[in-house]
This record gives structure tokens, C-alpha cells and sequence, in this order.
């Protein structure tokens, strides 16, 4: 049998987290509990974030701060701030699986092929964001490149980001609410005009599409230089070959997107 | 005819409206056991060694393997007199990724999952078969000890075959010959509802059996004859099915669930999960279809040549019944005088397949269909006019010569281009079902179609 | 653990990580919900936490101890069916009636959330639900009666049917 701690605040969380180590922690529960009903997992401590008060979005100034228990559907509110946010959140799963699962899940959730998961992390990548952590070493706050090259062991606490001037994001389109990210393209102009580049669906992990960056006022030039960039996943969803002629498409159409936002 | 179109009483529309229905999954039997597979890891292979001790050996776990089957083999056409080839529990080999090895019943969910994960055995694998393609190929893996395909049609032919007119002569006078290869996938039937059972050992020696079946007295002769019980034994409660769609047709659980409550005295309950429903459960077959048709310039098809390599997966099942049924329709909606169908039911190391909606039948009217709109696309001609042309009419045969009385071709596509808004001739705009006259009755076909006397 | 289950209150005994759809189905013997694929899929397990409907085999009973859960049980009983219920019955929204539990929790809470009769929205807030057998017509057809306000004359389509197969009714 588990041994389940519920804190009821960051503070005690963070304490009961340690260094984490034989630790599972179960925030929405959406990725984890089949897991466990299925008899691939059997955790020894667990730690329950339902309480722990980690949700919540706050916004101070340019500053935009998600909890790592915030709802994936309270992101839909934030269409005004960053529509690239708003529109993926809105991609990702149905309207009820939206209501339990989290930010912090969908940033620490391993990206397999044929796992519809951690769609977020593709526009936290071109948002630039910065995740704060908990873990042996104390609190920590890093670049989200860094935070994904190196989770095992953290307790996410929220990400933050600065309010872009303009952000986009487009995906292949999904024949059914389930349908798992086969392919997805975000793009941010932030405030000093810099252009970046994120895409999911590729072969496991969200990549920042620095290439294309570099050309990002010719989006077709661009769109040539993502697949340069990228490996691509072969598998049941999609060949690599159909990845590799549309991820160019997808990024055509985010730069045109932040060109007409402008 | 009273109830097209008319609202009529759904007998279980507020039972399910009020959750009140009780599925199988729902009848509530205090100190059931839970029942697990332990499966097989790969698609083909011999297996030694199977050790179940340290399972048994677990507080409240039964096990149940191939030697504890009374009657091991039991085919689904048995009945009908065409030998078994399937064993209920894997015994020497496997043949299919996810076939039953050894099925356990303990206390709770978690101890059957603990009691599976203690189970070994030793695999040696052999190459697998997926392609059935593939299966006549002189070095092609041996699926079955008797060969690669089914070997029990009638006067123990290895095929279901159709003959029909004057093939050759069909093919001699045709204008163009058109080709074409037809291969639907595999679908699987996806219930909301898994394959699930409850077997309840009674008092007076008699197991109460609650089924999902699809086929309630098929799946009780199937129960009795692996567990060589009259059938008084048995008391098969059924008929509230969460989807079933034909894969609920198969007895894929009633038996070892009854062998389990015979074992351990006490009920048992068994249900998939949506990963076993999806990977061990039977599926659609994929079909692989070669047809050749003779054909005049006009339109007319003299005779179809046709080839068709039914996927069983490891084991026959249903396979030879569906077979012969789209035998049987291998000319689709129409009616073609001159006929050699050939079809084979192949072994490969796929999960059996089995029953679905049109069993045997959608695979060959999508080829058909497909068909007819590549000819009239070689030909150049209206593709409604050319299925109107020969569509089947009163009085024209089937490929096994049954006599059509009320074919509903001719109305059902014109009702398909009214719908659509595609405009015929008045020719064809004003056909009807009746026997074939006049400029649609063409010289070289008088006494071929719509005479079954001629055939 | 506490849950307020079809507003009775009720003591949890199972362990912590169970999920809300073995408590209800194993623990209170409440078996509307359906567990169909126990991975979030298929929708037939949902009911209603706190009035928001949620897939119960996805949801550890710890993490909503003291929490309201209703089901369809709380819905409305044969006699005295809810509108969403009376709905199902009148368009013959139920097939093989699996998925049914499901779809309506589902769409009580998008009607209690003052849910138009507009199609695409209903597709939307049912987007999570698989049914086999419908093809969804009938479903989306109910929900947006219950939308409009409609009534339902239940004396043909329900008429003296209060009766299953299985053990009769629970
Ligand atoms: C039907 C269905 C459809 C889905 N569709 C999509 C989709 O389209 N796109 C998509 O991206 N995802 C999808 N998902 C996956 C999943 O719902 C999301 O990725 C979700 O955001 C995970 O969040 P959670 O809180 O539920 O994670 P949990 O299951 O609670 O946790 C997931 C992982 O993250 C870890 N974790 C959670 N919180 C923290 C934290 N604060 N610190 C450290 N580790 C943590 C857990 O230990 C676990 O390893 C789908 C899931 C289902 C069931
Ligand atoms: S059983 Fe919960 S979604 Fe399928
Ligand atoms: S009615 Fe059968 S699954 Fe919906």
C-alpha cells in the first residue's frame, strides 16, 4: 500500500517532496492514475498536489505566472494575454479532461510516440518561459530548455513568462477530440520584436526550432530551415515523411500569423 | 409493417435512461475472485516450461492452464462437424501476440496482477506470419501443422470455389479485361463495453454463467463441450450487451471463467481491459481480393475472375462461414452470367479474427463497388448507368444460383442518383427490377442473364 | 474520507489512490458509471464533482475527500426522470445504453451550465464521450431538447418498459 500525503500548502509540499526521490506526485491525476489501474506503476509515497494551493494565475505587469496546479481550461481565459496559450490549451484532450488535468502534469509528462501529451510544452518552449522548482538542491529557477533536458527529481511550483507582443500556434487539425498532436507549431514575437520558434509531434520532446528563427521574415525560406533542425518520428499516427512535409506548412503559417497580428 | 416509422416502446429505454440497467460488469455477487490472463509475449512461437507454482502458491490465487481443460480443443464450427483447431489455453505453441496461457482468479484486482506477473514459461520464437500474401510461398512459416489454410470446405476442399457459365469464353469475347486488387484492414469492434463474465458456482452443482454473449445457446454448447457437461449444468444468463457488433460472438471469456468457479468454488468475475480488448480480442478480418473482370466496351460484364485470401489469423473460428458467405455475393449487386471465384481461408499470426456487421460481405462490396467505378472509368461511361446496366434484376441468379425475387438494386440506385442529383437517360431513369427487354437485353446475352434454366 | 454521494453523506473506506469509479462501483455498489476503458477515452465512467462532470476512473478518492458526487442514480429516479433523462428516453438516445451514464452526466453539466441548443457546442461539450452504436444523432438530438426547454410525452416511448434482462431493475 502507498503511503499519501496530501500538504495543504506550497511550503508543506515542498518539504514533504525532499528530493523527491521514490516520490510520485499525481497532480490532475489524468496521465498517472491509468498507470496505476493498469499495474505498470505501484508507487511506494505519494504525494497528492490536489490541496496544496499550487494553482492559480497571476499577472504582474508584463509578467505572467502559471501555478503548477492551474486547470488546463483556465487557460482558455487567457486568449487576451497569449493566443497561442489560449488556442493549444484548447487542443489539448476534451472540455472535462481540461478541468482536472494541469500545467505542471503537462510539463513533466515524457513525450513517447503515440502519447498525446505534453502539448504545452511547445509553447512554453517559444514563450521562453522560466520554471521554478523544488528538489534536492533547494528552489530553482532555470530556462525551461534546461528544466526539460534535466526533470527527473523536481517538484514543479509555476512557470512564468513575459507577455509576447504576438504569439500563434497551429496544428495539424484533429479529426476527433482525442486525436493525439501529431504535429504542432508555435510562434512568439516577443517585446523587443525577437521571433522564436517551438514545435511538438516531432520524435519525443518539444525542440525550439532555431533555424527557422533566423529566417523568420522569409517564412517560406523558414519553413525549409525547420526540417533541418528536426528528427522526426516515424510511427502509427503519422509517417516521418508526412511530419517532414508538413512541419515546413505549419510554420509558414505561424510567421504569417504574427506578420498579419503585427 | 406497423413500426417503420412510427415511435415505438424502447423496452429497456428508461432502465438505461435511469442507470438502472444491470450489465454484466454490474451484478454485484459478494466474495467474487477477479480473473486475469497470463498472455503470450510474442506472435509465434513453441513454449516449455510453463511454471504456475509460485501463483499457486499465493494466498486465495487459482490457476488454470490447458491441463485443466476436460475437452481442450472445441472449434466454433464443431457443431457442424468441422474438426476443432483452436485449444482454449495455449498447450506446446503460441500463435497469436496476447493467447491465453493460463488464467488466474485471486481475492482482488491487484493479486490476480500479482499472480500473472509470477507466472513463467519459456518462449522459442519462430518467425511470424502477417501477410497472407505471404502464406503459399514454399518457405512461408508453417502457421499449422496441416498448412498455412483451411482445408475442410466440402469434400474436404482447401477452398471455397464457384463456378459459373463458360468462364473462358466469357474472357475470349470480351473487349477489355479490368484488374483490380482490394485490401480493407483489419477493424476492430471497440464496444464501450470489454468482453466480461461472471460465473457463479451454485449450490446444486449448476454454474449460473452471466454473459455477454452475442449468441447465447452457441456460447453454452461451447462452455459445455470444454467442460464435458451436460448442458443442464449450465444456466447461461445473457442478452443486456454494452456493444457487441459481432466480436461478441466468439466465447472468448465463459469458459475459463466457468473452469475458474468450477476450481475454486467460489464466483468469478473477468474483465477486459480496453488494452486486452484491443489487443487480444478478435477483430474484422483483412481481406485480400484479386478480381479480373471481361467486359464489352459497352459496358457489359461477361465474367469475373476473382481471388480471395480470407486473413483467419491464427486459428479458423468463424472464418469458413464468412467466407462462404461472400462467396456467395462475390458479384455484388450484380449480376455477372460467367464466374471462377476462388477463395482461400489463410492462417497468420494475427489475433483470430471473426464476425462483424456483414460478415464476409462489406469486404467484397467495397471491392465490387471500387470496381465498378474503375470500369466505367476505363470504359468512359456513366458509372451509375454501368451499375444500372447490370444491376441485378428478377429472375437473374446469385453465384450460387439462387434466384433473385426482389433485388433492390435498380431502385436503390436510382434513388442514390436522385439524391445526389446526377441526371440519367430516360432509359435508365425509368428502369425497374423486372426482367431484362429489349436494347438492355443485348443479343450475346439471351440465355445467359435472367435465366437460370441456362446456367 | 467523506463524499456527499447523490446527497447522502458516506464514509470511504478504500485506500486513498483508488479511483472514484472503483469507490462507486465496488465500494457503494452504484454502477451507472461504466468503466470502459479506465484511461480517460472513452468518457463512460464521468459523473458530476462538486456540480463539474469529471471522468471518475481518472480521479484518486483522496483528491476530492468531502467533495458532492452525484451520478445517475441522483439524477432522477424511474418514476421521476430528469428532463435530461426524459430526453435520452424520448429520442431513443440510448443504444446498447453503455455509454448512456456517461453522455448524460455529461450533458447535465453542459445544460446546468445554461447550455444552448446550438449542435456544435453540444458536439463540443460531448467531445470526450465514444459511442458505438448511435452514431451520436440521437444524443446531440436530446441535449438540445432539453436545451430548448422542450417536455417529453413518454407514453409511447417508455410506455410500461421499466424492466432488464439482467436481475431486473437494481
Ligand atoms: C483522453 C486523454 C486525452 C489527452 N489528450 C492530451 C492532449 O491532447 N494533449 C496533451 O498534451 N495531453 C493530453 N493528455 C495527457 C494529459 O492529460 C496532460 O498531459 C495533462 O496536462 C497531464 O497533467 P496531470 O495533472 O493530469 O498529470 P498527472 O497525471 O498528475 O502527472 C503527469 C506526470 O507529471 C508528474 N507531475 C505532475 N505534476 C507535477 C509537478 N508539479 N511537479 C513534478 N512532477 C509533476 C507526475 O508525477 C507524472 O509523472 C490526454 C490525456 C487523456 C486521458
Ligand atoms: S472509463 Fe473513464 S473515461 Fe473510459
Ligand atoms: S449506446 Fe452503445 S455505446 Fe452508446
Amino acid at each position: 500500500m502507498a503511503e499519501v500525503l496530501i500538504p495543504a500548502s506550497p511550503s508543506e509540499a515542498v518539504s514533504l517532496y525532499g528530493d523527491g526521490a521514490g516520490t510520485t506526485v499525481i497532480a490532475g491525476g489524468t496521465v498517472v492514475m491509468p498507470e496505476i489501474t493498469y499495474g505498470r506503476l505501484t508507487p511506494g509515497r505519494v504525494l497528492l498536489l490536489s490541496n496544496a494551493g499550487l494553482d492559480g494565475v497571476t499577472i504582474d505587469g508584463t509578467t505572467i505566472t502559471l501555478g503548477a496546479t492551474t486547470r488546463i481550461d483556465t487557460l482558455a481565459a487567457l486568449g487576451d494575454q497569449v493566443a497561442a496559450l489560449a488556442t493549444c490549451a484548447d487542443n489539448i484532450a476534451d472540455g472535462e479532461i481540461r478541468g482536472q488535468a494541469t500545467v505542471g502534469g503537462n510539463l513533466c509528462v515524457s513525450q513517447g510516440p503515440e502519447a498525446p501529451r505534453g502539448d504545452l510544452q511547445g509553447v512554453l518552449l517559444a514563450l521562453d518561459a522560466t520554471v521554478r522548482s523544488a528538489g534536492a538542491d533547494g528552489e530553482r529557477t532555470e530556462a525551461i530548455e534546461e528544466f526539460l533536458s534535466h526533470r527527473a527529481g523536481r517538484l514543479v511550483l509555476d512557470v512564468s513568462f513575459e507577455r509576447p507582443s504576438a504569439s500563434a500556434f497551429s496544428a495539424l487539425d484533429y479529426p476527433h477530440t482525442h486525436e493525439y498532436t501529431v504535429l504542432a507549431v508555435t510562434g512568439v514575437r516577443a517585446a523587443d520584436g525577437t521571433i522564436r520558434l517551438a514545435a511538438t509531434g516531432l520524435a519525443g520532446t518539444a525542440s525550439r526550432l532555431h533555424a527557422a528563427e533566423a529566417l523568420a521574415s522569409d517564412p517560406t525560406a523558414a519553413g525549409a530551415a525547420a526540417v533541418g533542425d528536426c528528427s522526426f518520428a516515424d510511427d502509427a499516427l503519422a509517417s516521418a515523411w508526412y511530419r517532414e512535409q508538413t512541419l515546413p506548412v505549419l510554420v509558414r503559417r505561424v510567421l504569417n500569423q504574427l506578420e498579419e497580428s503585427a | 409493417m406497423k413500426a417503420v416509422g412510427a415511435r415505438v416502446p424502447r423496452y429497456d429505454g428508461i432502465a438505461h435512461a435511469t442507470g438502472r440497467t444491470v450489465f454484466v460488469d454490474d451484478v454485484r455477487i459478494p466474495g467474487t475472485l477477479w480473473v486475469k490472463a497470463f498472455r503470450s509475449p510474442v506472435h509465434n512461437a513453441m513454449m516449455t516450461n510453463l511454471d504456475t507454482s509460485k501463483a499457486e502458491a499465493m494466498k486465495g490465487v487459482h490457476v488454470i492452464t490447458s491441463e485443466s481443460v476436460p475437452l481442450l480443443e472445441y472449434g466454433h464450427l464443431s457443431a457442424l462437424g468441422i474438426p476443432a483447431d483452436e485449444p482454449l489455453l495455449a498447450k506446446d505453441e503460441v500463435r497469436y501476440l496476447g493467447q491465453p496461457i493460463a488464467v488466474v482468479a485471486a481475492p482482488s484486482e491487484e493479486a490476480a496482477m500479482a499472480a500473472v506477473a509470477a507466472i513463467t514459461a519459456d518462449f522459442e520464437e519462430q518467425p511470424a506470419l502477417f501477410d497472407v500474401r505471404k502464406a503459399f510461398d514454399a518457405d512461408a512459416p508453417v502457421i499449422h501443422d496441416k498448412g498455412n489454410w483451411y482445408t475442410h470446405f466440402e469434400d474436404e476442399m482447401d477452398r471455397r470455389q464457384i463456378r459459373k457459365g463458360n468462364i473462358e469464353e466469357a474472357f475470349d469475347r470480351a473487349d477489355l479485361i479490368v484488374q483490380g486488387v482490394y485490401r480493407p484492414a483489419a477493424i476492430e469492434h471497440a464496444p464501450i463495453e470489454t468482453q466480461v463474465c461472471q460465473v457463479v458456482p451454485e449450490a446444486n452443482g449448476r454454474l449460473t454463467i452471466y454473459s455477454c454473449t452475442q449468441a447465447l445457446y452457441f456460447s453454452m454448447g461451447v462452455v459445455a463441450a470444454h467442460l464435458q457437461l451436460p448442458l443442464n449444468k449450465l444456466k447461461v444468463v445473457g442478452g443486456t450487451v454494452g456493444g457487441g457488433f459481432g466480436g461478441k460472438v466468439d466465447t472468448a471469456t465463459e469458459t475459463m471463467c466457468a473452469l475458474l468457479a468450477q476450481k475454486s468454488g467460489k464466483p468469478v468475475k473477468w474483465r477486459w481491459t480496453r488494452e486486452e480488448e484491443f489487443l487480444c480480442s478478435s477483430t474484422r478480418a483483412p481481406w485480400h481480393m484479386e478480381v479480373a473482370d471481361a467486359v464489352t466496351k459497352d459496358g457489359w460484364i461477361l465474367g469475373r475472375k476473382m481471388l480471395t485470401l480470407h486473413d483467419a489469423g491464427a486459428y479458423s473460428r468463424f472464418s469458413p462461414y464468412g467466407l462462404t458467405k461472400h462467396s456467395f455475393h462475390h458479384t455484388g449487386a450484380y449480376s455477372i452470367p460467367n464466374l471462377e471465384f476462388n477463395g482461400y481461408v489463410v492462417y497468420t499470426n494475427r489475433t483470430p479474427t471473426t464476425a462483424m456487421r456483414g460478415f464476409g460481405v462489406t469486404s467484397v462490396s467495397f471491392a465490387t463497388e471500387t470496381h465498378m467505378s474503375r470500369i466505367a472509368l476505363e470504359l468512359g461511361i456513366d458509372p451509375f448507368e454501368l451499375r444500372l446496366k447490370n444491376a441485378n434484376r428478377i429472375g437473374d441468379t446469385s453465384p450460387n444460383q439462387i434466384p433473385y425475387t426482389d433485388p433492390s438494386t435498380v431502385p436503390t440506385i436510382l434513388a442514390i442518383a436522385d439524391a445526389v442529383g446526377h441526371d440519367l437517360t430516360p432509359e435508365y431513369a425509368g428502369m425497374t427490377p423486372a426482367p431484362r427487354s429489349g436494347d438492355l437485353l443485348p443479343e450475346h446475352l439471351v440465355g445467359q442473364l435472367g435465366n437460370p434454366e441456362a446456367h | 474520507m467523506n463524499l456527499t454521494v447523490n446527497g447522502v453523506d458516506t464514509t470511504i473506506e478504500s485506500g486513498p489512490l483508488t479511483s472514484l469509479l472503483d469507490v462507486l462501483r465496488e465500494e457503494l455498489g452504484i454502477t451507472s458509471a461504466k468503466a470502459g476503458c479506465e484511461q480517460g477515452g472513452c468518457g463512460a465512467c464521468t459523473v458530476l464533482v462538486n456540480g463539474a462532470s469529471r471522468r471518475s476512473c481518472l480521479t484518486p478518492v483522496a483528491s476530492i475527500d468531502g467533495a458532492a458526487v452525484t451520478t445517475v442514480e441522483g439524477l432522477g429516479s424511474p418514476e421521476h426522470m430528469s428532463p435530461v433523462q426524459q430526453a435520452f428516453t424520448h429520442h431513443y438516445a440510448a443504444q446498447c445504453g453503455f455509454c448512456t451514464s456517461g453522455m448524460m452526466m455529461a450533458a447535465q453539466a453542459y445544460i446546468e451550465g445554461g447550455g444552448s441548443d446550438d449542435h456544435e457546442a453540444i458536439q463540443e461539450a460531448l467531445g470526450g464521450h465514444v459511442c458505438r452504436c448511435t452514431g451520436y444523432v440521437k444524443i446531440i438530438d436530446a441535449v438540445a431538447a432539453v436545451a430548448r426547454g422542450e417536455s417529453f410525452d413518454l407514453s409511447v416511448t417508455a410506455a410500461g418498459t421499466a424492466m432488464t434482462n439482467i436481475g431486473g431493475m437494481a
